[in-house]
């Protein structure tokens, strides 16, 4: 399609409020958690008090006896199969469990009383097993084997990711500089508002509808059909509005089978609701990664290699965490030009909560080692970090080691935006004495949809009714992120009518076409793609009636505002709805109605990691201001600027949203959020204990949009809704760096390891009287 | 699902609660005790809503003597101006308990009677000689803030007994009080560490101080033996310094997720220097009027 020149656009490019917003901020609209229908039951989960341990019998006699029970179900009374990767996974436990809250039974009863008190008369005896929850020590040999029943698994890992590139030996003997160290990562949690919620309903003849608020709708369907015997031309998914996902609920989750045996079981409809600490102990997790790094260059600046050892810890099952060392590989081998780099990663099972996707998936743990290490390479050097970042910054054109093809690219301008905003060169290492710092962190991430599936495609049907409404049924779905507002404008923007003429119907596997699902940042790229495709063709459909009723040629005709006219003479013209009507009130008539399918011209990545996986990648930069007080330890955030290229910003407004609501999830991850266990258990399952940040922790959040337009994207968009979590870890570790001399090994940053730093710091130097009660 | 009772007096309410001592609670703001029912903590059968009580609610100063009803929102003391000059860390406490929402609900005696060691008014209260009044089926007594708290989550009351109102000194000259904490988020959050100081100076020098600390023992303490320390002089650094350790050396923290108990103690020994500080410059008239003191004590340019 040709490129378009912003001064052309009427819609994109405007900012237009969310279009649910009305209905979200009266409270009027219906999640999954307000849905009833009559007879509908509540269901229940016993979860495992040990991590790890083999169940030796389930009675479940008392729980089946007590009134208002309709159904009690467990490994040995259903018909289940196993999933996940490598099917280590299955729904209900049967022979062991592995984690503190995994699913042992569940019940379905009249009300959430009955049902929890039915899970109460359970009786499971077991026999417990040694367990393990630090992934190094799961890889030593005298560690429990927490998968035994899985042949190919030894040694506790469930599976490599190792990379070659080049020759990183000998880069490291022509290196002028090489800095080393370790970078962890912690289990953090999605943490949205609304927790998980399934529905399952059977009819008398067959057909199963799943209402759940789930991105990944069409493999959720197809994964309900082959773990639990289904035919999936029988199951239809209704996703309802989502209160919040951030990734957490990507894909189908053992409660969403449970939901749909109790259904079976009971013949009634059930209800499958999470509680807040059922939210956190027995859904899914941001995977915790250890780094050791090594990055190396050349006296000039130019980076040589990096080298890295990764252990990443999956907890008891592989769910789609086990893969976030795709997007952390990416970020080692290609954020900044790196000729050579090596890794090798073991993502090594533990007795623990596993982890799943979250918003930027990998990408904030790996940007935390290698932005940090960016800096101290740059301190090492004696240049300027931006300097060194600038020298090495990916380039439009450029390959990177794992066949990345880099078209559009605003990485630099990004730099150079944060560098001026934030007075990077006046100020950056000239604070310590009032214990203030500056750093900076990138990212580089896909944003062109990722090819991880057979199809990474989305199709797209397009109506026009003969109101004049225009309806774009899309495969892909709403999270909160604002999809729906972007595909509206972008459809508005194709067939010259106002964002108002557009509905969007994105919410039924029955109606809506293919879709892979949210994620990866792909919705505006791809189902964007689609909806503006499937646009064109109901437009042209619309104009070669309006040319046949105008009597004039189709070429002449222009629209505007959803009315067609002739282009020189405006007063013939005929709105949408009357082509509509000429079109389909006569014999043998028809309907204006389209269908495009967008699969980006993309590959799967080759046994060795090497592949386009992604149509177009986003970068962006972030500095971060802090205060820290080293007697508490305490940091506060003061400031924190912006850049991301976002090839073209739809709706601005949102770009903005998604940046700003992005970074607040990185400062939380930074400075407070952590699912602090001991021995497997979560110590405290709430949002409080979990550190979520509140608006006082968040600064005010500079944003600046950088347009690249990108060649492929629709009008030059693409993807935004990661980026804005990738680089605070990162680049808060580098100010409170820059603030103190210490370097943070580990996020969260909070205070009593700050304070822990900062002593062995001084300890390890001569104390020159400094006053560190902080009164200036 | 408990049965609320909504007494029209003070002795109605405490006969009710006498006459069911196993199932009947007080529910005041409900702030604390609506999360114990959820969590399971607290099973109460019969709820005695205290809301009602007028004689229990509100504050009035007479003299050096405040009283504060145990129906005190906290919302009301944070936003009184007298207050904030003479109950200064009650006044700091309180704007940085929970959010307005719940502050707007909570009351001083839930929070004085829920016993955590966390809790922001025990400090605040206790370095302000804080006396609890209490009233139960064998009359009124009353006895100092400092012997009201046993364990974690348990007070001296016993079943049927009611706090009534605290009562506490707050000179309206040459003396001045603070209240700080340590926290991982910087609002919203419990105190890992909090410390209340109050200081009275007489002829430029400290003729009277106290500290209090919560979160860092099993119940919120009073720093017994600073007087010898600081009472005489004008805090000179090397003085804190000594104030500081010796409340550090005085607590006996726990390790948890929020810090170890080495951690909560160094913290303390920064916390106490330097609400001591402000208590004395507010107490010497040399602290900006009606100006709160930051969260960690510590000053930020860019105040937001
Ligand atoms: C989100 C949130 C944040 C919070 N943040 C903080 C914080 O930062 N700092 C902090 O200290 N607290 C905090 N709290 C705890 C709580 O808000 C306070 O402790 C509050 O002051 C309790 O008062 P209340 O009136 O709501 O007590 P209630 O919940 O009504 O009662 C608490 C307990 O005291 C008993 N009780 C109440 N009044 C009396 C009385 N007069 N005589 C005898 N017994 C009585 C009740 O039976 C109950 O056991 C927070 C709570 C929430 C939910």
């Amino acid at each position: 399609m040709p490129a378009v020149r912003a001064s052309e656009l009427q819609v994109v490019g405007r900012r237009i409020p969310k279009l649910d917003a009305p209905e979200k901020v009266t409270g009027q609209i219906a999640y999954a958690d307000d849905l009833r229908m009559s007879g509908l039951l509540e269901g229940a989960i016993l979860r495992s008090p040990h991590p790890h341990a083999r169940i030796l019998s389930i009675d479940v006699a008392a729980a089946e006896r007590l009134p208002g029970v309709r159904a009690v179900i467990h490994a040995g009374n259903v018909q289940q199969g196993r999933f996940g990767y490598g099917n280590d996974n299955a729904p209900l436990k049967g022979d062991k469990v592995r984690f503190i809250g995994d699913e042992v039974a569940a019940v379905a009863a009249v009300d959430e009383e009955v049902a929890k008190r039915a899970i109460e008369l359970i009786h499971v005896e077991y026999e417990v097993l040694p367990a393990v929850f630090d992934p190094y020590e799961a890889l030593e040999d005298s560690s429990p084997s927490i998968h035994d029943e899985l042949p190919d698994v030894s040694g506790n890992v469930s599976m490599r990711w190792d990379f070659d590139h080049g020759d990183v030996d000998a880069a490291a003997d022509r290196a002028a500089v090489i800095v080393e160290g370790r970078y962890s990562a912690p289990q953090a949690a999605p943490a949205p508002i609304e927790t998980h919620v399934v529905i399952a309903s059977f009819t008398p003849s067959g057909h199963l509808t799943v209402w759940s608020p789930v991105h990944m709708v069409f493999m959720y369907r197809k994964a309900l059909a082959d773990v639990l015997g289904l035919d999936w031309r029988k199951i239809t998914v209704i996703q309802p509005p989502v209160g919040g996902s951030f990734g957490g609920k990507i894909d189908i989750d053992t409660h969403d089978f449970i939901a749909v045996m109790l259904a079976k079981q009971a013949r009634r409809p059930v209800r499958l609701a999470m509680s807040r600490e059922e939210e956190f102990v027995g859904t899914r997790t941001r995977q915790p990664i250890h780094f050791r790094l090594r990055t190396g260059a050349d006296a000039e600046g130019n980076l040589l290699f990096r080298d890295a050892e990764v252990v990443s810890d999956n907890g008891a099952y592989n769910a789609w965490g086990s893969h976030a060392m795709l997007v952390a590989m990416n970020t080692i081998t290609s954020m900044y030009r790196v000729p050579n780099s090596r890794i090798r990663c073991a993502v090594v099972y533990t007795n623990k909560n596993y982890g799943g996707s979250v918003r930027g998936f990998g990408n904030p743990q790996a940007t935390f080692a290698v932005e940090q290490q960016m800096e101290e390479l740059a301190d090492a050097l004696g240049m300027d970090p931006m300097d060194l970042r600038l020298r090495n910054a990916n380039q439009s054109g450029d390959v990177t080691p794992q066949g990345m093809e880099i078209t559009s690219c605003g990485l630099s301008q990004c730099l150079d935006i944060v560098r001026e905003q934030s007075g990077w060169d006046r100020r950056r290492g000239k604070m310590r004495d009032r214990h203030r710092g500056l750093g900076a962190a990138a990212y580089i991430h896909v944003g062109g949809g990722a090819r991880i599936y057979g199809s990474d495609g989305c199709g797209a049907i397009v109506k026009v009714d003969e109101s004049g409404q225009v309806t774009l049924i899309s495969g892909s779905s709403e999270l909160g992120q604002g999809s729906e507002t972007a595909l509206a404008m972008i459809v508005a923007e194709e067939m010259g009518v106002p964002i108002e003429a557009v509905h969007v119907v994105n919410s039924n596997t029955d109606i809506k076409p293919w879709d892979v699902g949210v994620h990866a940042s792909r919705t505006t790229f791809v189902a964007g793609n689609a909806a503006r495709m499937a646009a064109a063709a109901a437009r042209d459909k619309i104009l070669e009636t309006a040319a046949e009723l105008l009597d004039a040629r189709a070429s002449d005709l222009r629209i505007r505002e959803g009315v067609v006219e002739v282009a020189e003479e405006p007063d013939r013209q005929i709105d949408f709805g009357r082509a509509v009507r000429r079109r389909l009130l006569r014999e043998e008539g028809s309907v204006v109605m389209a269908t495009a399918f967008y699969d980006p011209p993309t590959h799967h990545q080759d046994k060795e990691y090497r592949g386009n996986i992604s149509a177009a990648y986003g970068f962006g930069a972030h500095v971060a201001e802090v205060e820290v007080d080293p007697g508490t330890g305490m940091v506060r955030l003061l400031n924190l600027w912006t850049a991301h290229d976002v090839g073209r910003a739809i709706n601005p407004m949102s770009c903005e949203g998604q940046i700003e609501g992005g970074a607040a999830m990185g400062v939380g991850l930074a400075l407070s959020e952590e699912l602090v266990m001991f021995d497997g258990l979560i110590a405290a399952p709430n949002l409080h204990d979990y550190g979520l940040p509140t608006a006082v922790d968040v600064p005010r959040t500079v944003v600046n949009l950088v347009e690249t337009v990108d060649p492929l994207g629709p009008f030059g968009a693409k993807g935004v809704g990661e980026g804005g979590i990738i680089p605070p870890p990162a680049a808060i570790a580098n100010a409170i760096a820059d603030a103190t001399g210490i370097r943070p090994r580990e996020y969260p940053m909070r205070p009593w390891k700050v304070k822990h730093w900062i002593d062995s710091e001084e300890r390890s130097h001569v104390v020159a009287g400094k006053d560190s009660s902080g009164h200036g | 699902m408990a049965d609320v009772f909504i007494p029209g007096s003070l002795e109605e309410a405490v006969g009710f609660l006498t006459d069911h001592p196993a199932t009947a609670m007080p529910i005041a703001g409900g702030t604390d005790l609506l999360v114990d029912t959820r969590t399971g903590r607290a099973r109460p059968d019969r709820l005695v809503d205290l809301s009602g009580l007028r004689e229990i609610g509100g504050f009035e100063l007479d003299g050096e003597l405040l009283r504060l009803g145990a129906l005190a929102r906290i919302r009301s003391i944070e936003l009184d101006p007298e207050l904030g000059r003479r109950a200064t860390a009650l006044v700091e406490a309180a704007r940085v308990l929970g959010s307005v929402q719940i502050r707007t609900m909570a009351t001083v005696g839930g929070n004085l009677c829920h016993g955590t060691p966390s809790a922001e008014m025990p400090p605040a209260l206790l370095v302000h000689e804080a006396v609890a009044e209490i009233t139960g089926i064998g009359g009124q007594y009353s006895i100092p803030l400092a012997d009201f708290f046993v364990a974690p989550g348990r007070t001296v009351l016993a079943p049927g007994d009611l706090l009534t109102s605290v009562r506490a000194r707050v000179p309206s000259s040459r003396a001045g009080s603070c209240y700080l904490r340590q926290t991982v988020r910087w609002s919203m959050d419990l105190a890992g560490v909090g410390v209340s100081a109050s200081v009275h100076v007489q002829g430029g020098a400290v003729s009277n101080a106290r500290v209090a600390l919560s979160a860092v023992a099993p119940v919120p303490m009073l720093v017994a033996g600073l007087e010898d320390t600081v009472v005489g002089t004008d805090l000179a650094p090397e003085v804190l310094a000594e104030a500081g350790r010796q409340a550090a050396e005085a607590c006996s923290p726990i390790s948890d997720a929020r810090g170890t108990a080495d951690y909560r103690r160094q913290v303390v020994s920064v916390l106490v220097p330097r609400a001591l500080r402000i208590a004395w410059l507010r107490a010497t008239g040399s602290w900006p009027e009606g100006s709160p003191a930051p969260v960690n004590g510590v000053w930020t340019r860019e105040q937001r």
